[in-house]
C-alpha cells in the first residue's frame, strides 16, 4: 500500500476530529468499549501504540507538513491546539477555554485556559499563542490552514486573550483552529524544535527515527491523565502494524484499516474500534463543462449507484451509506432529506431527456492513494453499465493525478477525511470561488445560501439556512457521495476508553486507561 | 538461469586468468586502481540516471510534499526554495561536487540526507552482512556436499531445492516465516521495534528478516558453487586426484575448491545487490528500520537528493564487495602462476 501525505493528512486528517476534553466532559461519552471491571479508570501503565509513518517523511515541526501519522500523533500529545473536535458541538475547548465573536462575526476573541503551563513550568501567555499562530500562518500551507486570517490580524489583548480578525464574516472560525494550531513558546527557534516544551497531556521522554516515548504531564491544566506513559511505534504498513498487534508487541494499532479488522474479527482478545464518518471517497462530476454539466445527467449517475453494494464490497461493510451531502459527521447534517436509492428506470429517463450520448465511453480517473479507492471506481463502472452508461476506469499515479486530473477532470474519484462541518466542505469545495472546487461548481443560489449561513449569528436561523444549503447540494452539486468509511483501530482487551471520533480524533489519548 | 550463471561467471576467470599469467605485482596494483576507478565511474553514471529518472516521474518534490490546500503560488515558492526551477544538470553537479565532503544534500523536507540515513543505513548493513555471511557459509557447505556426490540423489535434491528456493520471492518466504515462527508458535517477535538508541530492542528481531533474505540467496549461491565445482571437476589435476582414489570430499575441498574460488567469489559478490534489493521488501514486512522505508518515502516524495543518497550508500557497499571479489580473483589467479 502506498501512503502519501495526502492520505495521511486528509484521510485522517487535517480535517479529522477528535476525542474530547478530559476537563470538559470527563470522557464518559467516548468510552471505547462498554467499560469492563466497573469502568472506573485505573491509573498507571504504559500504552504501546502503533501509527503509520515512513522514515524519509519524518518531521518534528508542529507547523510543518506532517506526512506521517506517527509524527502527528506525537505532536498532538505534546502540544495543544486552541480547540479540538468533539461530537456535539463539533468544536470543543482546549488551550482556549472559551471564545466569542463580534456581531459581524469577523472578530473572534479566544480566552486561554486558566493555569495552562508549558512543560518547563512557565505559564502560557497570549503572546506565545499569537507567535505560534503567526508562525503557522507564515508556512507555505498557512493560508490553507487559517483561511481568511492574515498574519497581521492575529493579536493579543492582555495576557490571556487572543484576537483573530477574519477578512469576512465566519460563524465557524473556531473550527479552523482545531487541528494544526499547536502552541509553542514564543521565539522557539527551528533548532530548538526537537526539544521544545509543549503544553499537552504528555511530555517527550525520547524521540528517535519516528518512534517516541512520552510520559504523563502531571501539571496538565486539562484534567487527570491516567496513563504513566505512551510509547509510539512507527510502522511503514498496516500489515506490519497488525502483525505486531496480533503478536502482542503493541496494544493499539491506530487507523489500521478494514483488511486488518477482518483478520482480527475472529480473535476474541482483540477489540475492533470503529470510528464512523471517518472518510469519504466521492465521485466528482464536472459541473462547469463536459458531459456531466447537465444537472439531469448528474442526478442520473447518483441514481445509478448501488450504495449498499459499494459499502459492502469496497469498504468490506465497515462503513455506512451516504446521501451526496459532504460533512456527514456534522451535528447539523440534514438527516431529514430522504435517502437517495438506486432507480435505474428514472436514471435512464433523465439521461434520455438530457440527450446524454450513451454510445460513448467515459473515463473515470482514479488513483491507488488509499485502499478501496480504485475498487470503488471499478464497481461503480460496472453498476453504471447496467444503466447503459459505458465507463472505463483509468488509474493514475498519485503525482500525475494531482497535476492533471484533480480540479480539472470530468469524472474522477477523490477522498476527504470528514466529520468536519457541512460549512467546511461548502467553503472548501462548493462555493464558486473555493480554491479546491473539485467539480467546478458555480451556483448563484448556493453561494447566496452559503453567505447567509456564515453571516448568521443566530443559531436557529443559521440551522434553517444550513438545511437549505444542503438541499441545494443534494439536488445540484457535482458530488456523488455513496458512502462513508469507518476509521478502524485495533486494540488489545485491556485498553479502555479509546477515542471514537473520526479522523484525527484518534490522536487524543488523554482519557485512555489500562485495566 | 543456472546455465547463464555458469557461462558468465565461470568463463570469466579462465579468460582473464590467461591474460594475467605473465604479469607481476606492480600491474596488480594498477589493475586494482583501474577497477576502483571503473566502479566509481559506474556509480556516478548510476547516480546521474537516478536524478534523470526522478525528473521523468510525474510531479516533483514541491507538489509531492505540499498539502492539498496549497495554492499554485505556494507550490511555485516551494519549488524555488528546493531549487527545482534550476536545470537538472546543475542540481546534479551541485550534489556530486558536495559528495567528496560527505555531504549528501538536503531532502525535500529540509533535512540533511546524512541525518536521515544515519540510523537506517547501518541497520540495513547489519541485516545485509548477517545475511551475506550466512548465505556464503550455507551455499559453500551445500555446494561442496552436492559436488562430492555428483549425480547421486543428494546432489539432485540439493539442486532442486536450491532452484526452488531461489524461485520463491523474498516476500513469500517472509510471510511464511511470519506465520509459522511468530503468529502460530509465538517463538519470535513478529516485527522489529526499536528503542531509544535506534537499534532493535532484542536481537531475536533480526532472525526472521535475515532468514527471509538468506533462503532465496542461498538457493542462488549454491547453484553458483556447484557450477564452479563442476567446471573444476574436468581440470586435469582434479581428475588425477580422483583417479588416484582420494575420497570425494578430499578431492572437492583440496583440489577443486581452490580453483573454483575466483568464480565463486565473483558469483557470490553479485548477490550483494540482490540482498540489498531484497532487503527493501523484507524490511517493509518486518517493519525493520532500514533504508527500504527511507527509499519508499523518497520515491513517493520525488526526493532526488534522498533517493540518490540511498543509491550512493547501497552502491558503495555493493561496489566494495565487488572490489573484494576482484581482489580474491586476482590473488588466486596470481598465486597459480
Amino acid at each position: 500500500m502506498n501512503i502519501t501525505r495526502r492520505q495521511v493528512l486528509w484521510a485522517g486528517g487535517a480535517i479529522g476530529t477528535t476525542a474530547l476534553l478530559a476537563a470538559c466532559s470527563g470522557g464518559d461519552d467516548t468510552s471505547g468499549k462498554p467499560a469492563a471491571a466497573g469502568g472506573k479508570p485505573k491509573k498507571g501503565g504504559t500504552l504501546r501504540i502503533g501509527a503509520l509513518g515512513r522514515a524519509g517523511a519524518i518531521t518534528r515541526d508542529p507547523h510543518g507538513t506532517q506526512g506521517n501519522e506517527s509524527d502527528y500523533l506525537i505532536l498532538a500529545l505534546i502540544y495543544d491546539t486552541l480547540t479540538v473536535p468533539g461530537t456535539e458541538p463539533n468544536t470543543e475547548p482546549r488551550l482556549a477555554a472559551s471564545w466569542e465573536a463580534s456581531t459581524d462575526l469577523k472578530t473572534w476573541r479566544f480566552k486561554l485556559a486558566k493555569g495552562a503551563t508549558f512543560h518547563d513550568g512557565t505559564p502560557v501567555t497570549a503572546a506565545d499563542v499569537v507567535w505560534s499562530l503567526k508562525r503557522l500562518r507564515n508556512t507555505p500551507s498557512g493560508a490553507a490552514r487559517l483561511p481568511g486570517i492574515k498574519a497581521e490580524n492575529i493579536k493579543s489583548e492582555g495576557d490571556d486573550t487572543v484576537v483573530l480578525v477574519s477578512d469576512y464574516a465566519n460563524a465557524e472560525l473556531p473550527l479552523l483552529t482545531r487541528l494544526t494550531t499547536f502552541v509553542l513558546k514564543k521565539d522557539t527557534s527551528d533548532k530548538e524544535l526537537e526539544k521544545a516544551p509543549g503544553t499537552g497531556p504528555f511530555k517527550l521522554d525520547w524521540y528517535r527515527g519516528g518512534n517516541a516515548r512520552l510520559v504523563r504531564n502531571d501539571a496538565w491544566y486539562g484534567g487527570t491523565v491516567h496513563l504513566d506513559a505512551i510509547e509510539v511505534k512507527m510502522f511503514e504498513t498496516p500489515q506490519a502494524m497488525s502483525s505486531a498487534l496480533l503478536a502482542g508487541q503493541i496494544d493499539v494499532a491506530s487507523n489500521v484499516g478494514a483488511v486488518a479488522a477482518r483478520t482480527a474479527e475472529s480473535r476474541k482478545d482483540i477489540q475492533v474500534v470503529r470510528r464512523p464518518n471517518d472518510m469519504s471517497m466521492p465521485i466528482v462530476m464536472r459541473t462547469k463543462s463536459g458531459p456531466f454539466a447537465d444537472e439531469r445527467v448528474r442526478e442520473a449517475l447518483r441514481l445509478v449507484v448501488d450504495r449498499d453494494a459499494m459499502v459492502k464490497q469496497v469498504l468490506s461493510g465497515y462503513g455506512t451509506v451516504a446521501n451526496d451531502i459532504m460533512g456527514t459527521g456534522d451535528p447539523n447534517y440534514a438527516k431529514g432529506i430522504p435517502q437517495r436509492t438506486r432507480d435505474l428506470a428514472k436514471a435512464k429517463k433523465l439521461l434520455t431527456e438530457a440527450k446524454f450520448d450513451l454510445s460513448k465511453t467515459y473515463d473515470l480517473v482514479t488513483t491507488e492513494d488509499i485502499p478501496g479507492l480504485a475498487e470503488s471506481a471499478t464497481l461503480f463502472a460496472s453498476q453504471a453499465r447496467e444503466a447503459g452508461i459505458k465507463i472505463q476506469v483509468v488509474k493514475q499515479e498519485s503525482g500525475a493525478f494531482y497535476e492533471k486530473t484533480w480540479l480539472k477532470g470530468d469524472l474522477y474519484t477523490t477522498y476527504w477525511g470528514t466529520n468536519d462541518s457541512v460549512v467546511f466542505f461548502a467553503s472548501k469545495t462548493l462555493v464558486s470561488e473555493a480554491g479546491q472546487n473539485e467539480a467546478g461548481f458555480a451556483d448563484k443560489e448556493f453561494d447566496a445560501s452559503y453567505r447567509k449561513v456564515i453571516g448568521t449569528a443566530d443559531e436557529t436561523a443559521r440551522g434553517t439556512a444550513l438545511r437549505e444549503l444542503q438541499q441545494i447540494e443534494y439536488d445540484k452539486s457535482g458530488y456523488l457521495l455513496w458512502g462513508m468509511a469507518d476509521g478502524i483501530d485495533l486494540a488489545v482487551a485491556k485498553v479502555q476508553n479509546l477515542p471514537k471520533l473520526p479522523g484525527y480524533g484518534r490522536v487524543q489519548l488523554e482519557n485512555v486507561w489500562l485495566s | 538461469m543456472s546455465r547463464t550463471v555458469k557461462d558468465d561467471v565461470v568463463a570469466v576467470p579462465a579468460r582473464s586468468g590467461a591474460a594475467t599469467v605473465p604479469r607481476r605485482t606492480g600491474t596488480l596494483v594498477l589493475r586494482v586502481a583501474a577497477a576502483v576507478a571503473r566502479r566509481a565511474l559506474m556509480l556516478a553514471v548510476l547516480l546521474a540516471v537516478v536524478f534523470a529518472a526522478v525528473e521523468v516521474l510525474p510531479g516533483d518534490a514541491a507538489t509531492a510534499t505540499s498539502e492539498r490546500g496549497d495554492s499554485a503560488a505556494d507550490v511555485a515558492a516551494r519549488r524555488h526554495l528546493l531549487g527545482l526551477d534550476r536545470p537538472l544538470w546543475e542540481r546534479f553537479w551541485d550534489w556530486m561536487t558536495a559528495l567528496p565532503t560527505g555531504d549528501l544534500g538536503t531532502s525535500a523536507r529540509g533535512q540533511k540526507v546524512t541525518d536521515l540515513l544515519a540510523d537506517p543505513f547501518p541497520n540495513t548493513l547489519l541485516l545485509g552482512s548477517a545475511a551475506f555471511v550466512l548465505t556464503v557459509v550455507a551455499s559453500l557447505a551445500l555446494g561442496c556436499w552436492a559436488a562430492s556426490r555428483p549425480g547421486r540423489p543428494i546432489d539432485r535434491i540439493i539442486g532442486h531445492a536450491a532452484t526452488s528456493a531461489f524461485a520463491v520471492p523474498e516476500f513469500v518466504v517472509s510471510v511464511g516465516l511470519l506465520l509459522v515462527l511468530s503468529l502460530w508458535t509465538g517463538w519470535l517477535p513478529a516485527v522489529t521495534l526499536t528503542g531509544a538508541d535506534g537499534n532493535p530492542t532484542t536481537w531475536t528481531m533480526l532472525i526472521m528478516p535475515v532468514l527471509a533474505l538468506v533462503i532465496p540467496q542461498t538457493g542462488w549461491n549454491t547453484r553458483i558453487v556447484r557450477g564452479a565445482l563442476a567446471d573444476q571437476a574436468s581440470a586435469p589435476h582434479v581428475e588425477a586426484a580422483h583417479l588416484d582414489g582420494l575420497p570425494p570430499h578430499r578431492v572437492v575441498l583440496r583440489h577443486a575448491l581452490p580453483g573454483a574460488l575466483p568464480a565463486i567469489a565473483t558469483g557470490i559478490a553479485t548477490s550483494t545487490g540482490m540482498l540489498l534489493g531484497g532487503a527493501v521488501a523484507v524490511e517493509t514486512l518486518f517493519n525493520y528500520p532500514g533504508i527500504g522505508s527511507v527509499l519508499a518515502a523518497a520515491v513517493a516524495g520525488r526526493d532526488a537528493p534522498l533517493i540518490a543518497g540511498v543509491v550512493m550508500c547501497a552502491g558503495a557497499a555493493i561496489s566494495l564487495v565487488l572490489l573484494a571479489a576482484d581482489l580474491v580473483r586476482a590473488r588466486m589467479l596470481g598465486a597459480r602462476t
